[in-house]
């Protein structure tokens, strides 16, 4: 009981965190009809740059004058989240900018290319400015190891709470963006139908940079909250992806709330699904969620909560 | 006669002049490098030909290997009935695989084998008898020169090398005839529109499952040839990063043409053997990804189509005006 409790509250401390990169997948995806590859290390990048804010001898770029920049530096753990983040809303908006509103009209293939391409670059490029070797990069909530409520012998432990609370909290600000501001009218405009949206004079290439930066900006918390759990390397978001892609396919890649349910029944199978079925170690617990995506996208290909489209020929 | 292209004329002279300028462990790196072409071409059948966008040809080249290290240490079979074996082995893997392809398309269908080649390498862990596990596994049985071909022991590298590029060869004629033909011509008009090909009476089924097929045994062979080469498997070799590299290096070469192949097989072969001359980075996969990236935008066909256009044979039939759009779906 106790056990199946712990297990419980380790995949809920998952699911967050593939909500919140499943819902930066489906806010591009709504929107352009398109699946960022690139997501996961962009969001890498970007915690590895608030690990520069927070730890600034500790990596390579030290000493190269941007300590005389930056005020203060170290900072404080959740201020260089806060740098992460911005960082990763620039990078986002930049690579719509300069990588993907070019390729409008252009073959499917060519945008696919291009995800991909800057998944491999700044994979090699993490790699090449900051080594393959793991770094701790600290939780900013109370992440010690007495830091837990105890629930029978089963531990909530405060990172998980506080991760869900940031998670709400954004999900709400993105609500709030999406149905309150002058640029979320226009971005919903986009994703029911673009053409009529450009043709009443929504700036369409303005809202996509915006949606650009939002969604990498969820990415890069995402990467900086995961970060101290999973250890900070190179490589940590290629699996993750796999498994937000997985949460976003089966909530259905157009519906955010879908995502996050999405997220909870990846992550909820996860650590369950290893638990009780020997075959699947935690090794492969990536199996499970790759299979129910498959599954998925072969008889419902809209997922649980998305919406169909009609395709004319 | 019709001119041989350039590209394989390039491609032949450096394949003859390789054994001469480099030492056996040398030859033997490179020798790894070219029967990844293999793969390359995979890639090329799947994505260029079929429309099947596929992120996880490493995946086949795993499973090539592996099923060749079981079929020639378990079985015990020798060289020449294991090697085709694993072809048909992976072939039937691939088609399986394949048969989801049916109803899953264009980008999803990216996603799907990008999952693929992610899990594949712990998934291979979880059978140890065949993959050798955590630790990878030795194979025992060693392809050496037969005497009548009057090479030594420690000459055996040459021989190998000699007979993988054999079979390189004989699978790129291969899959050129299969292309040309009537197979070929049924998947570039799936690729172009799936309705109006079943409109022309093409089984969208067969074709769509028969390509991946084919593209993962192309995959298969290139990783058996490489259980010849080196006797040891390991899930180290096929991760994520393998595919990548196939897939970059068939988009850099030209995804749409037998010719871009090679291109994208010189690239394979060309990046690394600079990179390691001038020693530059830890790790050559940035330049294919800032090649994938370039090349999108300078030229969509590849070096292939860059270079027909520099010299004004426009040979590669511009596949991407033919396409526009086609892969969403």
């Amino acid at each position: 009981m106790a056990l199946l409790l712990q297990r419980l509250f380790d995949g809920l401390f998952n699911s967050a965190i593939y909500a919140s990169l499943a819902i930066s997948l489906v806010f591009i995806y709504r929107a352009t009809g398109l699946l960022n590859f690139a997501q996961g290390e962009m969001a890498t990048f970007s915690a590895y740059v608030g690990f520069l804010l927070l730890r600034p001898t500790e990596v390579i770029l030290a000493g190269s004058g941007l300590i005389g920049i930056l005020p203060g530096l170290p900072w404080p753990v959740p201020l260089a989240i806060v740098g992460a983040v911005l960082f990763g809303m620039a990078a986002g908006a930049g690579t719509e900018r300069l990588l993907i509103r070019p390729l409008e009209g252009r073959p499917l293939l060519s945008v696919v290319n291009v995800s991909i391409g800057l998944l491999i670059t700044i994979n090699a490029l993490s790699t090449e400015l900051w080594t393959t070797s793991p770094r701790s990069f600290p939780s900013p909530f109370p992440s010690a190891n007495g830091d837990f409520f105890a629930v029978g012998d089963a531990r909530l432990r405060f990172e998980s709470i506080g991760v869900w609370i940031t998670l709400l909290v954004v999900l709400g600000l993105l609500g709030l963006f999406l149905h309150r501001s002058k640029a979320g009218l226009a971005f919903r405009a986009i994703t029911a139908n673009r053409e009529s949206a450009q043709l009443v004079g929504v700036n369409v290439g303005r809202t996509l940079l915006i949606g650009w930066a939002v969604a990498a900006g969820l990415g890069a918390l995402a990467a900086s909250l995961v970060a101290d759990a999973v250890l900070l390397e190179p490589n940590m978001m290629i699996r993750l992806l796999i498994y937000s892609f997985a949460a976003a396919t089966i909530g259905g890649l157009d519906s955010p709330g879908g995502a996050v349910v999405g997220a909870l029944i990846v992550g909820l199978t996860q650590t369950l699904v290893p638990g009780y079925v020997p075959f699947i170690g935690t090794e492969i617990s990536l199996l499970p969620p790759l299979v129910a995506m498959l599954i998925v996208l072969l008889v419902k290909p809209t997922g649980l909560f998305g919406s169909r489209r009609v395709e004319r020929v | 006669m019709r001119r041989p292209p350039t590209a394989l004329l390039v491609a032949l002279a450096g394949l003859i002049v390789l054994p001469m300028v480099t030492d056996p462990i040398q030859l033997r790196r490179y020798a790894g490098l070219i029967v990844l072409s293999l793969g390359v071409l995979g890639v090329v059948v799947a994505t260029g030909h079929a429309g099947l966008i596929s992120l996880g040809h490493g995946v086949f080249v795993g499973l090539g290997a592996f099923s060749m290290a079981t079929f020639l240490d378990d079985f015990s079979l020798p060289f020449l009935v294991a090697l085709p074996m694993s072809f048909l082995f992976t072939s039937m893997v691939g088609w399986l695989l394949g048969l989801p392809a049916l109803r899953i398309k264009g980008i999803y269908l990216a996603l799907v084998t990008l999952g693929m080649a992610i899990i594949f390498p712990a998934l291979s862990k979880q059978f140890p008898n065949q993959t050798g596990g955590v630790s990878g596994r030795a194979v025992d049985a060693r392809f050496d020169p037969p005497p009548w071909t009057g090479l030594s022991a420690d000459q055996s590298v040459l021989w190998r090398y000699g007979f993988c590029i054999l079979v390189c060869g004989l699978m790129f004629w291969m899959t050129n005839n299969v292309l040309k033909g009537r197979m070929g011509r049924a998947m570039q008009a799936v690729r172009d529109d799936e309705t109006s090909a079943a409109g022309f009476g093409i089984h969208l089924p067969r074709v769509k499952a028969g390509a991946f097929g084919l593209s993962a045994g192309l995959a298969g062979v290139s990783g058996a040839l490489q259980v010849i080469l080196f006797p040891f498997v390991s899930h180290e070799q096929f991760t994520v990063f393998l595919s990548f590299r196939l897939y970059a290096a068939a988009l850099l070469g030209g995804v749409a043409t037998m010719i871009g192949a090679i291109y994208g097989v010189l690239a394979l072969v060309l990046i690394p053997a600079v990179n390691n001359g001038l020693n530059l980075l830890e790790n050559d996969v940035l330049v294919f990804g800032i090649g994938l990236i370039l090349l999108t935008f300078v030229s969509p066909d590849g070096i292939a189509g860059l270079l027909s256009r520099a010299t004004g044979s426009d040979n590669t039939k511009s596949f991407w005006r033919n396409v526009k759009g086609r892969y969403s779906g």
